[in-house]
């Protein structure tokens, strides 16, 4: 690879009206980690870039450094106002494909410069997209949904990449994403091919989408220095034919924050779902608590009516990092084995009672009472308990 | 007025309905004894190709990529579309690819579609994610490559067919905020990737009297389904050796490995859930711990 040609981490910045997405900031705080650690590692002075698109938001920047970027590149035009994606792809790549924004960003390293090393995006609606086609304009590779980055010299040896033999690939970004099940992770690499017999090719920048929620912004300093960048962007004819006619914000279908009980429930209903699904339902009636499920449960592995499907089987009750963060006061694992992205989702409620069969399963690390059992036993014996207690009632 | 055409990309997947899926002991999927089915995301994309067929009269094809040539998933997605044709993209060349390889298939795969019905395309659509992948970066993908602006999370779309203008809703959330609800207006061709929350309605009597007429003239090219299909292999979609598979795939899974158990970052009292008095004891412990919080 030709090592000065890729250089910097490019952070996507996500905001709805000029607000910051928690998440932008969290990419930042994780870029920063990063670089501070790799250009000491490799005695090197590549820069942690945010890239922010949009109009009025140049007042953003500021905040932008105090979070922990070098330098934040602003494209602030009235056609960046709406969230379009052809328009927003084309501005970006006009960013990172710039010498003249690299120039800036860091003079000695601006003359070989072709394009970034890393990219970050968010894993939301827009971001999800926006890093996809961004990566297929740039002809390179995206992980998606990932909670955790490690930058490595590694010694790959791979049938196509390296045709079988071991070969180093310097500061390579290992990204991990855990899977649907939630207990696998994976570990996915963008590397060069390397191989002569079938192909020869550079790709950059390795980047990926970020989970909302996976990493900690830095602590603020108002100190921090750091450069902003103008960048006037071009647009096409045609992407300006592509008018967004109104956006509104709604209430999401599961209202999580106004409740201070919680019960979540998992595969622990398959025994009979639809009845098991009304026990879960009249215990949170009883107690006055919101209904969240895992993952898999939203997507359709056990059958009920279409009316329980409807109401429950569904992403907006998704508690863990594919769906909501929740913190209640009290929260009932029921029947779920605590996958990571689940616990994720539900570590920082107050006081986690499970009810569980078994007693390896990772929920019990993560709950204060575990009542061991069968949901369709332990339930109505708790109900029962709980009629007795009428202050317990109704705890909304 | 001109005619409407409509792709839609379809993808197998495990069926993860009760009875089909099968988990290891240690909660991983277990893919040998997991049937495959249309995904649920790719069945939805097809249910929004056939109301543009019922409102529009649009013409509908189906495209895959697939394994075996017998897919499973196409007579499902006749059934629900009622496509006028369907093709399958298969190869062993094809295998292995990542989203970026795989696009590049598909997007000759639309250019394949475009050829067999003599016209371009108006609107594609893919589905939301896969339920295996559970990328979401394909449909997006294949839109680039196609040189079409891309929509995702779309909630419903109305055609303009002297305009040739559409009109979508799309349902947008981050972490931290309220959903959105964007309305935008587009010229023909776009690329959609359909929201999972998509239902299709048809608000007229002569409306639901077409869709009940192609749903049974698709019930019965459904069963016929091999009938209309077409399998092309690498040579004759003409794709790029170098840019698909393997080869075309600039990232690799390294690694696969278990989650690691986090940290204890409770201690949680065992209790014997079939025992009243531990349930009583669990209550009491539960009043304790919450007793700041002011049950009234």
């Amino acid at each position: 690879m030709t090592e000065g040609q890729y250089r910097h981490v490019y952070v996507v910045i996500e905001h709805i009206d000029g607000k910051l997405i928690p998440a932008s900031l969290e990419m930042l705080g994780e870029a920063r980690r990063l670089f501070d650690d790799y250009n000491k590692r490799y005695n090197l002075n590549e820069k942690v870039v945010a890239v922010l698109l949009g109009h009025n938001i140049k007042d953003l920047s500021k905040t932008l450094i105090e979070h922990g970027a070098d330098a934040v590149v602003v494209a602030d035009h009235p056609n960046l106002k709406d969230l379009i994606n052809v328009i927003q792809t084309k501005v970006v790549n006009q960013i990172t494909l710039s010498k003249e924004v690299a120039e800036k960003v860091e003079p000695s390293y601006a003359s070989e410069y072709l394009r970034p090393r890393y990219m970050f995006f968010a894993a939301d609606s827009i971001g999800r997209h926006l890093s996809s086609t961004v990566l297929a304009d740039l002809d390179s590779g995206l992980a998606s949904d990932v909670n955790k980055l490690v930058i490595s010299d590694m010694s790959i040896t791979h049938h196509i990449k390296t045709g079988g033999k071991p070969l180093m690939y310097d500061k390579t970004l290992e990204m991990y994403r855990v899977d649907f099940s939630g207990f696998l992770w994976t570990t996915i690499l963008c590397l060069d091919n390397r191989n002569e017999k079938i192909s020869v090719r550079e790709y950059s920048p390795q980047a990926c989408n970020i989970i909302p929620g996976a990493f900690q912004p830095i602590d603020p300093d108002p100190s921090r220095k750091g450069i902003i960048i103008d960048f006037e962007p071009k647009f096409d004819d045609a992407d300006l034919k592509i008018k967004v006619l109104s956006q509104t914000f709604v209430k999401s279908e599961v209202d999580f924050e106004n409740y201070k009980t919680i019960v979540g429930f998992g595969k622990g209903i398959q025994a009979a779902p639809e009845k098991n699904i009304k026990l879960v339902e009249e215990f949170a009636n009883l107690i006055g608590a919101q209904v969240g499920i895992t993952l898999p449960i939203s997507k359709n592995v056990f059958s009920a009516s279409p009316a329980t499907t409807s109401t429950y089987m569904i992403p907006a009750r998704v508690i863990g990092t594919s769906g909501s963060k929740v913190g209640p006061m009290l929260y009932f694992a029921i029947g779920l084995s605590g996958a990571q992205q689940h616990l994720a989702g539900m570590e920082e409620s107050g006081f986690v009672i499970a009810i569980n069969t078994d007693e390896e399963s990772p929920i019990k690390d993560a709950s204060d009472i575990f009542l061991k059992g069968r949901m369709e036993d332990v339930l109505p014996l708790l109900m029962a308990e709980i009629k007795k207690e009428p202050q317990l009632v109704k705890a909304k | 007025m001109g005619q409407l055409n409509i792709a839609v990309v379809v993808k197998l997947e495990p069926d993860f309905s009760a009875g089909s899926i099968s988990y290891n002991p240690d909660g991983t999927l277990d893919r040998s004894n997991t049937k495959n089915t249309l995904g649920p995301h790719s069945k939805i994309a097809a249910q929004a190709a056939f109301y543009g067929k019922v409102k529009y009269g649009a013409k509908v094809c189906v495209g895959t990529m697939s394994g075996h040539i017998a897919n499973d998933a196409l007579p499902i997605a006749m059934d629900t579309c009622d496509a006028d044709l369907l093709h399958v993209y298969s190869d062993v060349l094809f295998a292995g690819a990542d989203t970026i390889g795989t696009a590049e298939v598909l997007k000759h795969g639309v250019g394949k579609m475009e050829a067999a019905i003599n016209g371009k395309m108006d609107i594609v659509f893919s589905g939301h994610r896969a339920t295996d992948g559970e990328t979401g970066q394909v449909g997006p993908q294949i839109a680039w490559k196609l040189g079409l602006p891309f929509f995702g999370n779309v909630i419903d779309y109305e055609v303009d067919m002297e305009k040739r203008i559409i009109t979508m809703k799309r349902l947008l959330w981050t972490r931290g905020f309220p959903e959105i609800i964007q309305v935008v207006q587009s010229p023909l061709p776009v690329f959609i990737a359909i929201d999972p929350s998509y239902k299709y309605f048809f608000n007229t009597a002569s409306l639901r009297l077409t869709a009940e007429k192609y749903k049974r003239e698709a019930q019965e090219r459904a069963k016929n389904y091999k009938s209309l299909l077409t399998a092309f292999n690498c040579v004759q979609l003409g794709a790029d050796k170098t840019l698909i598979g393997l080869t075309g795939s600039p990232t690799i899974v390294y690694n696969v490995q278990r989650v690691p158990k986090g940290k204890v970052t409770r201690h949680a009292e065992v209790l014997d859930g079939s025992n009243p008095e531990h349930i009583r004891k669990a209550i009491t412990a539960m009043k304790d711990a919450l007793s700041a919080m002011v049950i009234k």
